[in-house]
């Protein structure tokens, strides 16, 4: 049996449990999970004053837990986390699953922002929608992501991607302002529409919109076609539960090379009408 | 006027950023106050004439009357018993004074953040990521031959930014003056500052980040799709030309505005221009600076960077600072309901933030101080009445462009300074706290809360 947590006392302030990971929590009982500290505000606390604790958790660094109730205050959840799973069934606050390494993190309701900031692998999934700075680069920072797949079934706020250099970004709904900026490389996919400035400052990677979007000045179209390795990411998209259509499946998709100020090797495929 | 005259020489207004400290002031003894500031814009002089001592309690608790003292008493107990408390203003006060704001926050285990989170807070963020190529106001005054101002109105807000810095005086390389530069505007509306300039670029609203991008491209001679014209209002040809402008002059100066920072694009555009100055500077010398509001926002800038390693929203919380705008900026905490506590200093959030954010503010204890009666004082837990810096009090404050200017006060107050309540304040929560920097672990505020 797993460990379970169960919020009994939402905190009046952020609390930071960045303790909230598989690793750490591996062959723990729930009393001793109980006794983990975090940070409430300014002052230490034991997880159990905020948590019903039950259940064992699993042996080894590859467990899963479960939290249950919502935890939008609180954050750091699976920051760090190398291996195992963590389900969420409500939402979470910020800097959820930062510099991640390996593992699962699966969120039922909605996440704060910085979902993932500078990941390196593993995956997240958010079944609701998600604040800003999806897998973008911590401030004062100029690389994002460097690997995983980050996957938000709702709406996303500004600067999703943000100097991303490997990996994925999928968003099933609307993506704000600046996804994509100073990508490096790697793939943003949004089913729906794109927000202003997309891409300001790629200088690789791809973005992939499948609604009409008009882009900066130092944007230039390329080409329409049917790129083979779009299709494939969409069939494993689809296989993770997006809403991928068959249209955009097989759609041609016009190519658009940018940022100019830039290296110019960056593209955005927007999905022909 | 009474024959109780005193002159005071090259005293300093703090009314905005320009921080000018050529003032003769002439004072009345008898009924303290200002009746005469000479060299002074219309702003100036309106700061000096307003800033007479009134009649007011030295605190409220809850409205009732009280010493400073069973302020300060008050006071500490709110922040010694707080989870998340958050120090906010800093930017109408002297150095002196907003060190030991700082000094508290980092006892106590909270937030300080200042006015800058609500207007070059955006730039602090892109100095960070891009770099800033930077120049005081006196080497703008004697070298820059070509000066673009972005998103700003200095003919009403800084009226002395033209006349002392950047558009007519004469400099040691400038020696005609107005004649000797090429003077832009970029702005979304005629202003009063619109007729200063040579070149006008009328934006249209949330487009400069399009401008300064074209911009960038057409500096490093790359192509920019006609339709900038249609998108900006601006067309390509007078980008062009602009561009031919700036990598031919001798030395440029951007100086920048709030357009520019709390339009939509936010950091980006600062961003951008920061990044188009980098760009000029492969053909000739740029250099960009923020134009600044408050009268001491850049000293709360260079003090909190001094103190913590980060110019607002630094987080004390784990014992160490940490800079997140978003996370640990004050309209956010404040309207995601985050922090219990508040001490603001020098600032009138309650007049001009979001309403949710003004919601909270009235569910927690707010700690106020400042010399006149603002809205936030009005609906402060504690509120002191404290004497006006540059006008009561000496110290230090820094000008727009990083250089630290003494102040020299015209005349005493009654009431204490910002820096005498805050010192009384964090000695009697360092008391409170046992020596302990966790509140938690103080056996003094368990046994009083």
């Amino acid at each position: 049996m797993s460990l379970a947590f169960t919020l009994r006392t939402p905190p009046t302030v952020p609390l930071e449990a960045e303790v909230l990971t598989p690793a750490r929590l591996a062959g723990l009982s729930a009393p001793e999970a109980a006794k983990l500290s975090v940070v409430h505000g300014n002052e230490r606390a034991d997880l159990g004053e905020f948590f019903q604790v039950q259940g064992t958790a699993d042996g080894g660094g590859a467990g899963e837990f479960r939290l249950t109730g919502d935890l939008s205050r609180v954050k750091h959840v699976g920051a760090g986390m190398a291996d195992g799973r963590i389900v969420i069934h409500g939402s979470v606050g910020m800097h959820l699953g930062a510099e991640m390494t390996g593992g699962e993190i699966i969120v039922e309701g909605d996440a704060a922002d910085w979902v993932g900031p500078e990941m390196t692998g593993g995956r997240i999934v958010i079944k609701g929608n998600a604040g800003h700075m999806v897998g973008a680069a911590s401030r004062g920072s100029a690389v994002g992501v460097r690997g995983g797949e980050i996957v938000v079934f709702g709406n996303t706020g500004n600067e999703a991607g943000h100097g991303m250099r490997r990996g994925l970004v999928a968003i099933g709904g609307d993506a704000g302002d600046f996804a994509g900026v100073s990508m490096l490389a790697g793939t943003i996919v949004v089913l729906g529409s794109l927000g202003w400035r997309a891409g300001a400052g790629m200088r690789r990677g791809s973005i992939v919109t499948m609604h009409p979007v008009e882009l900066l000045p130092t944007f230039s179209y390329a080409c329409t076609y049917a790129p083979l390795y779009l299709r494939l990411l969409l069939a494993r998209l689809r296989r993770l539960g997006l809403p991928v259509a068959d249209a955009q499946v097989s759609g041609r998709y016009q190519r658009w090379s940018g940022d100019a100020v830039e290296l110019n090797k960056g593209e955005v495929l927007i999905l022909e009408a | 006027m009474s024959e109780n005259l005193k002159f005071v020489p090259h005293a300093t207004c703090t009314f905005c950023g320009c921080v000018c400290d050529d003032m003769d002031l002439t004072v009345d003894m008898d009924e303290k106050r200002i009746t005469k500031a000479e060299n002074a814009c219309v702003l100036g002089k309106a700061w000096f004439r307003e800033h007479g001592i009134e009649q007011r309690p030295y605190a409220l608790i809850g409205g009732r009357e009280a010493t400073t003292a069973e302020g300060v008493e008050e006071a500490a107990q709110i922040l010694a018993r707080a989870r998340f408390p958050l120090i906010y203003g800093l930017s109408d006060t002297t150095c002196e004074a907003q060190r030991v704001a700082v000094a508290i926050a980092d006892m106590i285990g909270g937030t300080v953040d200042t006015t800058t989170s609500v207007c070059h807070g955006p730039s602090g963020i892109a100095f960070e990521t891009v770099g800033e190529s930077t120049a005081s106001l006196g080497e703008i005054k004697n070298r820059a031959d070509m000066v673009v101002f972005w998103g700003g109105n200095p003919a009403e807000a800084h009226p002395r930014l033209f006349s002392r810095y950047a558009v007519t005086p004469k400099g040691m390389y400038i020696p005609n003056g107005r004649k000797d530069r090429t003077v832009v505007l970029v702005d979304v509306r005629r202003t009063m500052s619109t007729p200063v300039a040579d070149i006008f670029l009328r934006v249209k609203p949330r487009s400069d980040f399009e401008v300064l991008w074209a911009l960038r491209a057409l500096v490093k001679g790359r192509r920019v799709d006609p339709s900038i014209e249609r998108r900006t209002g601006v067309s390509l040809a007078v980008l062009e030309d602009l561009v031919a402008r700036m990598k031919s002059c001798r030395y440029g100066a951007f100086l920048f505005g709030m357009g520019l920072t709390m339009t939509r694009g936010r950091h980006f555009n600062s961003g951008a221009l920061l990044a188009l100055t980098t760009d000029l500077n492969e053909f000739t010398h740029w250099v960009a600076k923020p134009v600044r509001g408050h009268g001491n926002v850049t000293g709360a800038d260079n003090v909190v960077s001094w103190q913590t390693g980060f110019p607002f929203g630094v987080n004390f919380s784990r014992g160490y600072p940490r800079f997140n705008p978003g996370e640990f900026t004050t309209v956010d905490l404040l309207a995601r309901g985050e922090t219990d506590a508040i001490l603001i200093l020098a600032s009138d959030p309650a007049a001009n933030f979001p309403k949710a954010a003004i919601e909270h503010l009235k569910r927690i204890p707010v700690i106020s101080l400042d010399p006149k009666t603002t809205l936030t004082s009005q609906l402060a837990r504690v509120a002191f009445t404290t004497a006006t810096y540059g006008i009561n009090v000496g110290g230090t404050v820094y000008r727009m462009d990083d250089v630290a200017i003494t102040l020299r006060p015209a005349f005493e107050s009654p009431y204490p300074s910002d820096e005498e309540i805050l010192s009384a304040i964090r000695d009697r929560v360092r008391a409170l706290l046992g020596g302990n920097r966790v509140p938690a672990v103080a056996p003094a505020v368990a046994a009083a809360s």
